[in-house]
C-alpha cells in the first residue's frame, strides 16, 4: 500500500502535520490539552478525507491558501479592509459569503439547466461552481475566526457560535456531502435538487445578515468557552447537512416515482440507496453530537440532560430516524413511505435547528432572532 | 410487548410527551401558570402533569414499558444473535444455494483448494470446509459478523443509558412522596424551621440542589426546587462564597462569571479553596459543584427621593436590596420594595441605524407600595444616558411584571444632574416666579401692547395653574372642554409656546440671580426646558410623584451554584460509548456469507453469496469476488 502513497498525498499529509506544528509551537499557551487533542486529531481527519478522497485535497490546499492570502493581507489591522482592494471585494469573510452566496444560487440553476440538456460541459460547470462557492465559504469562515482575534484578542473564537455562522456551516457541510456523492454515483443530476435547500439556506442568510445586522462578530457569552464547541456542533452539522440530502433526494425518488422526469434522474434504486446512506451517516454523527453535547451540557449547566427544549427536540430527531432506520433495515421496508418520512423529517430536523431558537427558549437559546 | 410495534408506539409516546414538554415551558411558578390558562385548564394541566412532564408519573411508566420492551427484545433475540455469530451454516442443500440472486457457476479446470481459501481469507472472510456425504466438498465462509452484535450493542446501550438516568431521576423522592415520608414544602419559612420531612440526607445518592450565596455567607443546605415548593438537601460540607467575579469583554457584555469558595468536609473537616466558573466544575466530596447564575447579594443603596409635583425638600433614605422601607408623606405610608441592583448594563442604543450596544451604568429595581397593597413596579438608572444627542435621566414604571415599561425621561442639567429639572420644577410650582415671568415676557414681546395685559395675565397665570396640576394632559382636557373644535388646535400652539417662552424666562431669571451656579447651559436652554416640561407632564402617568435617585452605592453580589450528585452519569456515557459503537456496527458493517460448493466429480464449482441486508453496492462486491475466483482459474 505505502508505495502507492502518491507525491501529493505525502506533501498533504507532511503540509498538515508541518502546520499543526507550528501552531502547537506558536500558540500552545493559548491552548487547553483538550485543544491540543482536537489539533493533533485534526491531522488525521484531514489526511484521511484527503487520501480518500482527492478533490477534498484540493478543496483544503485552496482554502488555506485563501485564508492566508487574507491574513497576510490584512497585516493584523482590521481597517485595512477599506483600503485594500483584494480584501474588501473578496477575501474579507463578509465579502467571501457573498460570493459563496451569489455562487451557489448560480449553480442551482446550472444544475437545472444540466438535468434537462445532460451535456457534460453544463454538469462540470455546476459541479465547479459548487466547489468555489464552497471553497470561499468556507475560507469566509475561517477568515472570520481571523478577523474576530483582531478585534480584541479576548473576543477572538471559533465561527460557529450563532445563527449566522452556523448558517454559512450548513451550506458548506451540505455541499462538501454532496459533492462527496456525486462522485462516488456519477451523476450530476442530483445537484437540480439538493442544491435548493443550500439555496433556502443561503435566502435565510441572506435576510439575515441584511435584515438583522446578524454578521457582526459578537463575543461568546460564558457558557460556550469551550473546546466543545469545536467538536459539539460540527459533528451536529454534518448530521443536519445529511438528513437535508436525505430529503432532497427523496423528493426526486417521489418525483421519479410518479413518472416524471424518469428520463432524466437517476434509477429509484440508486435514489433509494444514497438516501439510506446520507440518513445513516447522518444518524451517527447526529448520534456523536448528542452525546457530546450531553458531556458539554454536564460541564456547563450541571447535568447531562435537563429535558431543555433544544435536548428535548434532539431526542425527537434521533427516535424519528432511529425508527426509520429500523424499518429499513430490520423490516427491509423499502419505497415511498420511507422517503416521505425522510421529508418529513427534515421538518422535524429544521426546527430542532431553527424552530427551537425561534419559539420556544431555554439554555440552549445561542442564536436568536 | 417486545414486538417492534409495541416499542415504536411507546417511543412515538416518548415523543409527544417531550413535544407537549417543550411547548408548554415547565416548571414555572403556579401563579404564571393560572394567569396563563385561567384557572380552569390549569387545574386540568395540573392534574395531568403537564407542567412538569417528565418527571410525572405516567411519564416515567412509559420509559419502564419501553425499556422492558426493549429489554425483551433483547433478551428474546440475543440467543439466537450469538449463535449466528459463531454458527457456519453449512447445512445448505445445492438447490437452495442456486436459487439465491447471487449464485455463479465458475469453471475451475484446475481446482486447488488452498488457493481458493487464502483468496477467501484475504478478503476477511472467515472459512470453514467440510465434505458431506456425498463426498463433495462445501467451503463455508462469512465476514462481518458484527453486524449482528451491533443490534445487541444498541439495544443494550438504549437500557443502560434509560438505567442511568433513572438512577439520577427522583423516583427515589416520588416513592417517598408517594409513602408519606417526605414532603414538598410549599411555604416560604426560614430553614430553622423547616420539619425534617421536607429535608433530604447527606447521605442522598443522587440530587441536582441549588444555593444561593452572598459575597461572605456560608451554607451547608441546598434548595431542590420541585413543583410549587421546594426540599432542602443537607450536604456532607459547608461552602462559603469568597468573593463573585464578573469580567466583561471591552464592550461591557460578561465574559466570565467566577466565584472563589471555600469547601469544608463535615466529616474530616478538610477545608479546600478553589474558584470555579462557567465551564470550570470542581468536585468535592462525590459533589461536583457549577457555577450556575448569579445575582444581587443585598447591595446597600443610598437614595434621594424628591416629589416631581410638589415643592417639598428631598429626603437622603438608606435602603437594601431584598429590603423594604417605610415612608410616610403627605399622610399616605408607601413601602418600597428594593428588588434589585444591577452594576452593568448593556442597552442597544439607537443613536443610527446601527445597532450599538453599550453599558448604561447601574440601574436598580423596586415596587411602590401604596396603603390600599397596590404596587407598581420602577427600574431607574443611576446615570443619565443618551438619546437623540440628549442626556436624560431615565426610569421605567409597570403595573404588572407582564408589561413592558413605560419611560419617564428627565433631562440631565449642565452638571449632568438632576438638580437642574428639580430647580425649574419648584419654580413652577411658585406662583410669584410665575407672575413675574408671565410680566417680562409680556413686556418684550412687542405685538401684545394693544392688548389688555392685565387679562392676559390673569388667563395665563390660569394656564399655568393647569399645567401644574396635570401638566399639557390637563391642558388637552381643558381644551377639549372649553374651546370649540376648530380653534383647538390653535389654541393648544398657542399654550404650548406661552408655557415654554415664560418657563424659559424663568430659568433666564434664575441665572440671573444665581450667576456662580452653573446649572443650565443658555445654549441649550430652550431643549432643556422643553424637556424638562414634558417630564414633568409624564410625571402624571408615572404612578407615583416620588423619584427615587440612587446617589450612592455598596455592591454586593450573590452567586447561584448548583451541586449534583449524579451516579448515573457513569452508566449514561457508558451506554452511550456502545450505541455509538453499535450503530456503527449495524450500518458499516455488511455480513456476507459465501459458500462454494465443489461437486466430486464437477468441473466446475457454484459460488453463492448472500447478505441479510442488501445494498445497491452488494451486486458489485458480489461481481469482484466472482471476478477474482475466476482469475484463480487463469493462475491455475
Amino acid at each position: 500500500m505505502m508505495n502507492q502513497v502518491s507525491l501529493y498525498n505525502k506533501i498533504f499529509m507532511g503540509g498538515l502535520f508541518l502546520l499543526a506544528s507550528y501552531a502547537l509551537i506558536q500558540f500552545h499557551n493559548y491552548m487547553d490539552g483538550y485543544e491540543v487533542a482536537i489539533l493533533i486529531s485534526s491531522i488525521f481527519v484531514f489526511s484521511w478525507l484527503g487520501f480518500s478522497w482527492t478533490n477534498f485535497k484540493n478543496f483544503f490546499v485552496t482554502i488555506f491558501l485563501l485564508s492566508f492570502l487574507s491574513i497576510f493581507l490584512y497585516k493584523g489591522n482590521l481597517l485595512i479592509v477599506e483600503e485594500s482592494f483584494l480584501l474588501k471585494y473578496f477575501l474579507s469573510s463578509q465579502s467571501a459569503i457573498m460570493w459563496m452566496s451569489a455562487l451557489y444560487p448560480l449553480s442551482l440553476i446550472i444544475y437545472w439547466v444540466h438535468l434537462f440538456n445532460s451535456q457534460e460541459f453544463s454538469g462540470k460547470l455546476a459541479s465547479s461552481l459548487v466547489w468555489i462557492a464552497t471553497t470561499l465559504g468556507t475560507a469566509g469562515l475561517l477568515i472570520r475566526w481571523y478577523e474576530s482575534y483582531l478585534i480584541n484578542i479576548d473576543i477572538g473564537h471559533i465561527p460557529i457560535s450563532n445563527l449566522y455562522e452556523v448558517f454559512v456551516l450548513f451550506c458548506i457541510i451540505t455541499a462538501l456531502i454532496y459533492m462527496y456523492y456525486e462522485e462516488r454515483i456519477a451523476t450530476k443530476k442530483l445537484g437540480a435538487f439538493i442544491l435548493v435547500i443550500i439555496n433556502v439556506a443561503v435566502g435565510f442568510l441572506l435576510w439575515y445578515s441584511f435584515a438583522k445586522g446578524a454578521h457582526e462578530i459578537q463575543p461568546l457569552v460564558p457558557a460556550l468557552q469551550s473546546y466543545w464547541m469545536k467538536i459539539h456542533v460540527p459533528a451536529n452539522f454534518i448530521g443536519y447537512g445529511a438528513f437535508a440530502i436525505a430529503a432532497m433526494v427523496s423528493t426526486a425518488y417521489l418525483v421519479v416515482d410518479k413518472g416524471w422526469l424518469t428520463k432524466y434522474l437517476p434509477e429509484k434504486d440508486i435514489l433509494e440507496d444514497m438516501t439510506y446512506r446520507t440518513i445513516a451517516i447522518g444518524f451517527i454523527f447526529f448520534t456523536i453530537a448528542t452525546i457530546l453535547g450531553a458531556v458539554w451540557a454536564a460541564e456547563a449547566w450541571g447535568g447531562y440532560w435537563s429535558w431543555d427544549p433544544k435536548e428535548t427536540w434532539a431526542l425527537i430527531v434521533w427516535l424519528n430516524y432511529a425508527a426509520w432506520l429500523h424499518l429499513r433495515l430490520i423490516k427491509g421496508l423499502r419505497g415511498n413511505l420511507l422517503a416521505w418520512w425522510s421529508i418529513i423529517g427534515l421538518f422535524i430536523t429544521a426546527f430542532c435547528f431553527l424552530g427551537v431558537n425561534l419559539f420556544l427558549s431555554g439554555l440552549h437559546s445561542y442564536g436568536e432572532l | 410487548m417486545s414486538s417492534m410495534r409495541f416499542a415504536i408506539t411507546m417511543l412515538s409516546f416518548v415523543g409527544i410527551a417531550s413535544i407537549i414538554g417543550t411547548i408548554l415551558k415547565q416548571k414555572q411558578p403556579y401563579e404564571s401558570y393560572i394567569i396563563k390558562f385561567g384557572q380552569f385548564w390549569f387545574d386540568i394541566f395540573k392534574h395531568l402533569d403537564l407542567f412538569n412532564v417528565y418527571q410525572a408519573v405516567w411519564f416515567l411508566i412509559i420509559l419502564v414499558f419501553l425499556i422492558s420492551s426493549t429489554s425483551l427484545c433483547v433478551i428474546r433475540n440475543s440467543p439466537s444473535i450469538l449463535r449466528e455469530y459463531q454458527k457456519f451454516q453449512d447445512q445448505i442443500r445445492e438447490k437452495s444455494l442456486r436459487s439465491f440472486k447471487h449464485s455463479y457457476e465458475i469453471k475451475l479446470p484446475v481446482f486447488n483448494k488452498l488457493n481458493l481459501i487464502s483468496l477467501l481469507e484475504k478478503n476477511n472472510f472467515k472459512v470453514r470446509e467440510k465434505i458431506n456425504s456425498s463426498g463433495d466438498l462445501l467451503i463455508v465462509a462469512k465476514k462481518g459478523s458484527f453486524q449482528k452484535l451491533g443490534y445487541i450493542f444498541t439495544h443494550l446501550a438504549i437500557i443502560v443509558i434509560s438505567v442511568g438516568g433513572i438512577l439520577d431521576g427522583n423516583l427515589k423522592l416520588k416513592t417517598q412522596e408517594l409513602l408519606g415520608l417526605k414532603e414538598i414544602q410549599t411555604q416560604d419559612i426560614p430553614l430553622s424551621e423547616i420539619p425534617r420531612k421536607s429535608r433530604l440526607d447527606a447521605d442522598n445518592f443522587s440530587y441536582r440542589a441549588n444555593v444561593l450565596l452572598s459575597e461572605g455567607e456560608k451554607q451547608d443546605v441546598g434548595v431542590i426546587p420541585s413543583k410549587d415548593g421546594y426540599l432542602i438537601q443537607e450536604l456532607p460540607f459547608s461552602v462559603g462564597l469568597k468573593d463573585f467575579n464578573i469580567e466583561h469583554y471591552s464592550s461591557g457584555q460578561p465574559k466570565s462569571y467566577e466565584s472563589d469558595l471555600i469547601l469544608t468536609s463535615k466529616v474530616t473537616g478538610k477545608i479546600k479553596e478553589k474558584k470555579i466558573s462557567v465551564n470550570k466544575p470542581l468536585t468535592f466530596e462525590g459533589v461536583t459543584i457549577y457555577q450556575s447564575d448569579f445575582q444581587d447579594g443585598g447591595t446597600k443603596l443610598n437614595i434621594l427621593v424628591t416629589d416631581l409635583q410638589s415643592n417639598d425638600r428631598s429626603q437622603s433614605m438608606n435602603a437594601e436590596v431584598f429590603k423594604s422601607n417605610n415612608l410616610i408623606y403627605m399622610d399616605q405610608s408607601y413601602s418600597f420594595e428594593f428588588e434589585d441592583f444591577r452594576l452593568f448594563n448593556i442597552l442597544d442604543i439607537d443613536s443610527s441605524q446601527k445597532k450599538n450596544s453599550q453599558n448604561v451604568g447601574p440601574n436598580f429595581t423596586y415596587k411602590i407600595r401604596n396603603q390600599s397593597g397596590q404596587a407598581n413596579e420602577y427600574q431607574t438608572y443611576q446615570m443619565p444616558m443618551q438619546l437623540e444627542g440628549r442626556y436624560f435621566f431615565v426610569s421605567g414604571m409597570r403595573p404588572t411584571p407582564q408589561e413592558d415599561y413605560k419611560f419617564l425621561k428627565i433631562p440631565a442639567d449642565g452638571k449632568g444632574s438632576l438638580e437642574g429639572f428639580f430647580i425649574l420644577k419648584n419654580l413652577l410650582l411658585d406662583k410669584k416666579i410665575i407672575e413675574s415671568a408671565i410680566n417680562k415676557v409680556i413686556l418684550s414681546s412687542s405685538s401684545t401692547k394693544e392688548v389688555d395685559t392685565d387679562n392676559l395675565m390673569l388667563s395665563t397665570l390660569k394656564l399655568f395653574k393647569t399645567f401644574q396640576q396635570g401638566g399639557y394632559n390637563a391642558i388637552a382636557l381643558s381644551i377639549d372642554k372649553n374651546i370649540p373644535g376648530s380653534e383647538q388646535e390653535s389654541a393648544a400652539n398657542a399654550y404650548i409656546k406661552i408655557i415654554l417662552l415664560v418657563a424659559n424666562q424663568i430659568l433666564l431669571d434664575y441665572q440671573d440671580n444665581n450667576v456662580s451656579t452653573k446649572y443650565f447651559d443658555l445654549e441649550d436652554l430652550p431643549f432643556f426646558t422643553q424637556d424638562a416640561l414634558n417630564a414633568y407632564s409624564d410625571s402624571f402617568f408615572y404612578g407615583t410623584p416620588l423619584f427615587l435617585e440612587l446617589k450612592e452605592f455598596e455592591h454586593v453580589q450573590a452567586s447561584g451554584l448548583q451541586l449534583t450528585k449524579s451516579p448515573g452519569k457513569f452508566w449514561v456515557y457508558l451506554g452511550s460509548i456502545m450505541l455509538v459503537i453499535g450503530i456503527f456496527c449495524m450500518i458499516y458493517i455488511q455480513e456476507v456469507r459465501l459458500w462454494v460448493l465443489k461437486k466430486k466429480n464437477s468441473k466446475n464449482i457454484l459460488l453463492t453469496l448472500t447478505t441479510n441486508r442488501h445494498h445497491l453496492t452488494f451486486d458489485k462486491y458480489a461481481d469482484d469476488i466472482k471476478n477474482k475466483l475466476n482469475s484463480l482459474s487463469k493462475k491455475g
